[in-house]
């Protein structure tokens, strides 16, 4: 369902069911940046700076422009628009990993306290 | 002509301003997005998209949203490239008129899935092509239409089941080979035709790169794993993309001027075509003893086509 | 006439060139065309015009199909500037799918449509069955009945579809040959002068603006779509008064006034015709022949076809007692599409009187005078018994036994 303040009347809108990306510098009301798909996710990736070694593979692939970089560096999830496809964490090369899957409800701080240790096998 | 955008490695590649947003509603794990985002990225020009009706079309401007921070229209099924060969040809009177609505040179593009691009499009883009505009034509390849339910496509392989052309007790599934589509481009005369896959990113954009700095119409055939009906887990979309390119069943290479081939990726170990389709469930029923030929069948052809290229390639004719 | 503001040259042209000389003098950023008969002609002019450099540095795309012109219309006219096209008959039909997004995407693209049949079975001459096609598609449909109706309309379809209270494609119907290749005297301006009518157009939310990126063609569902549609037909109805002001402004710059709906000699007329098309000539020449010999007959003609101009069309049938709408399509299964329209008019307006429907002229099948004097035969035994004497649906120069229905 559409948000409440985006139903317009007939005459309100602009003809042509044309869609604006901008309104000036910032992203237009109708931009899907503002709409949130957050309640898609069962599960949610979760970073661990402490592993990262900012190659920005998760940048690369992440489907829904929700890994956010910054001057080269990972910067955070954008967890409005991640839908917990788990591309990030599969792509990421770190042992342990610097991206891991854990449930909706888990806090991230729970989630850092519960890391997977490194897997010796894979380095074997 | 434009500047080359100077992308050195993924780091550099990671300070683009992203042009295309989430909150879209493709599955989680598509490909498709993966690949819009590499290829919008690889230019700071101004880009004008159309798209052709298919997942990328419905899930990218559901009204009242859009997920494009560029020019992006949606016509219909079978004339993404027509509508953008339109486009392109205002740019063009504009500015020999001298009033052009952007002093940044502009780049046009055109998005279609197989459907839109080896069945419905097939005419619209053959004649953009043949008309010669300045335009680079993405076939997003998920090989069958995935928007409306899987039904199987001229670019469906061989042995896929799809709910048009399901597996039963006595059906393998689909049973045509894929239309080799860059072939019939390479046919055309383009300057650059091309096939890529996501996960090797720097090919793509490279690729991609290439064909912005062409002066004419551009084919460029991109593998899109499906998890919806591939039917593979949606983390996987990547390491699927890594075994269609490892196995050559999606050769990575490029012909220009519509007869050299340069194989752009040579796997160090080949993947098997069993390899492939054991990691997908579309190709489950295929390792039914009595279907195993089409497996095998399928492996020589692939060797074929890869002994094909890289004669083709060594030649260099 | 006295008074007009600018010069003209007088030449013969037939419907085709009259269209490409004033696509040519619009100066049209982008063509894109593919030749049908029999519109061919209006693209093979234009591609003249390009060989010869004078079309204004226009783009001229030459498609592979009709579907593709027509997208390539859409997508050009959404990046931001001028374009028209042409077509005829199956043409059009591959094209209606895209009918509908130019006008749903607000796009004033301009196409000359030289009516002809539909198949099956082939005809290539002059019917209405395209253009009652689209009547739902959502464009401004204008009929011209001349060439020198074909020049003026499209400098008018230019001005209004491209008006920012418009935006909505136009469409200038003429009847495949009779006008299209009929070479008939035409006033014409200078180049200068024409595009000065029109002035140059700058697209709204054009695409090419990279500064202010827009979407086109977004696709809404339930909680939109309605709204959108309505809103677009609200735009079309209201187009009206464009049209009318525009019809006006042309009058005063080329002496020849247009009206949504032509009328000759309806003020007393007790028997009227209403057709459109260039039957509207040779049913002048019979009304011109009855009234010599006392008969009080008169002639509507519909110039806008949509949005269809139905206060026009009440005033000036007001004082008739019958009343014959002609159409030239075969309406399959039920009255022709111009009936309807002008018996819902009368409808509308509490007006009792005597309605026939004439099927005539499908294929290219002539109608001449004398069949046009048999309808109003036939009118005027309905005005005497005051009551309708005939069936509703009739054909006219139709051979085999008498056809009708209803």
């Amino acid at each position: 369902m559409t948000e409440e303040h985006l139903l317009k009347g007939w005459e309100e809108f602009e003809a042509g069911a044309i869609l604006y990306s901008f309104d000036g510098s910032s992203h237009h009301i109708n931009n899907s940046i503002q709409h949130s798909v957050a309640d898609w996710r069962a599960e949610k990736p979760v970073f661990n700076e402490e592993h990262c070694i900012h190659c920005q593979f998760c940048w690369v692939y992440c489907p829904d422009t929700s890994i956010i970089s910054k001057d080269k560096q990972f910067d955070h999830i954008d967890y409005v628009h991640c839908k917990g496809c788990g591309i990030c964490v599969d792509v990421c090369p770190t042992n342990p990993k610097s991206l891991v899957m854990f449930t909706e409800q888990t806090t991230n701080d729970e989630a850092i306290r519960n890391w997977p240790a490194k897997d010796t096998k894979k380095d074997a | 002509m434009s500047d080359i955008k100077q992308i050195k490695n993924l780091k550099d590649f990671s300070t683009s301003v992203e042009r295309f947003q989430g909150g879209h509603r493709l599955c989680p794990g598509c490909s498709h997005s993966i690949i819009v985002r590499e290829m919008l990225n690889a230019t700071d020009d101004n880009i004008c998209v159309s798209t052709a009706t298919g997942c990328l079309e419905v899930c990218t401007a559901i009204y009242p949203y859009t997920s494009w921070d560029l020019s992006w229209i949606h016509i219909g099924f079978e004339n993404a490239a027509a509508a953008i060969s339109g486009t392109e040809a205002m740019y063009k009177a504009l500015q020999k008129k001298g009033r052009p609505h952007s002093d940044k040179p502009t780049k046009f593009v055109a998005f279609g899935g197989d459907g839109g691009t080896y069945d419905i499009g097939f005419q619209s883009l053959s004649g953009a092509v043949e008309r010669g505009h300045d335009f680079i034509y993405v076939c997003l390849d998920n090989e069958g239409y995935m928007n409306t339910g899987g039904q199987r496509s001229s670019s469906t392989p061989i042995g896929g089941a799809t709910t048009t052309s399901p597996a039963g007790k006595v059906s393998y599934g689909e049973k045509r080979l894929k239309k080799d589509m860059v072939q019939i481009m390479a046919a055309h005369g383009c300057e650059f035709v091309a096939q890529v896959a996501p996960s090797k990113w720097k090919d793509l954009v490279k690729k991609t790169q290439r064909a912005y700095q062409a002066s004419g119409p551009v084919y460029i055939n991109a593998v899109s794993p499906c998890p919806t009906e591939w039917k593979f887990a949606p983390e996987k979309s990547m390491e699927i993309c890594d075994l269609a390119v490892d196995s050559c069943v999606f050769p990575l290479y490029q012909i220009e001027d519509g007869h050299k081939v340069t194989v752009t990726y040579k796997p160090k170990v080949k993947k098997t075509v069993e390899e492939y389709c054991a990691a997908q469930g579309r190709f489950k029923h295929l390792f039914r003893p009595e279907f195993s030929h089409v497996i095998e069948d399928w492996q020589k052809r692939v060797d074929a086509t890869w002994e094909y290229l890289l004669k083709r390639e060594e030649a260099g004719i | 006439m006295a008074n007009t503001k600018a010069n003209q040259t007088r030449v013969v042209w037939d419907g085709n060139m009259a269209a490409a000389q004033a696509l040519r003098q619009a100066q049209v950023d982008v063509v894109a065309a593919y030749p049908i008969t029999p519109s061919t002609p209006i693209v093979q002019n234009y591609s003249q015009f390009v060989a010869d450099g004078n079309a204004n540095d226009g783009e001229f795309v030459m498609v592979e199909s009709e579907h593709s012109a027509m997208s390539a219309c859409v997508g050009a006219s959404a990046g931001g500037g001028r374009v028209a096209t042409a077509t005829s008959s199956q043409g059009y039909a591959l094209m209606v799918e895209v009918l509908y997004q130019a006008s749903g995407m607000r796009l004033p693209i301009i196409m000359n449509v030289v009516n002809r049949a539909l198949a099956s079975p082939l005809n290539i001459h002059g019917d209405h069955s395209d253009m009652y096609l689209g009547r739902d598609a959502g464009w401004i449909n204008l009929c011209a009945y001349s060439p020198q109706e074909v020049y003026d309309l499209n400098f008018i379809a230019f001005k209004t579809g491209e008006d920012l209270n418009v935006r909505l494609p136009v469409a200038i119907n003429q009847d495949g040959f009779l006008t299209s290749h009929t070479a008939e005297v035409v006033e014409h301006f200078s180049d200068e002068d024409a595009f000065g009518f029109i002035g140059s157009y700058v697209g709204k939310n054009p695409m090419l603006d990279g500064e202010n990126p827009v979407t086109y063609g977004a696709q809404t569902e339930g909680e939109w779509h309605f709204e959108h549609k309505m809103r677009q037909n609200h735009a079309l109805v209201n187009s009206l008064d464009t049209i009318r002001a525009n019809f006006k402004k042309y009058a005063e710059f080329s002496g020849r006034e247009y009206h949504p709906v032509e009328t000759y000699l309806t003020d007393d007329a007790e028997e009227i015709i209403v057709c459109m098309g260039s039957v509207f000539g040779t049913t002048q020449i019979t009304v011109d022949q009855l009234r010599a010999s006392g008969r009080k007959v008169g002639l509507v003609g519909i110039r806008v076809w949509r949005p269809f101009p139905k206060e026009d069309l009440a005033a000036a049938i007001k004082n008739a007692k019958s009343i014959a709408a002609l159409d030239r399509s075969c309406p399959m299964g039920t009255t022709g599409a111009l009936y309807n329209e002008v018996a819902a008019v009368l409808v509308e307006n509490g007006m009792s009187k005597n309605l026939l429907n004439y099927i005539y002229g499908l294929g290219g099948r002539d109608t001449t005078t004398e069949h046009l004097s048999g309808i109003f035969s036939d009118l005027k035994a309905c005005s005497d018994a005051g009551k309708r004497t005939k069936p509703v649906v009739q054909t006219i120069n139709l051979r085999g036994k008498m056809l009708s229905f209803y």
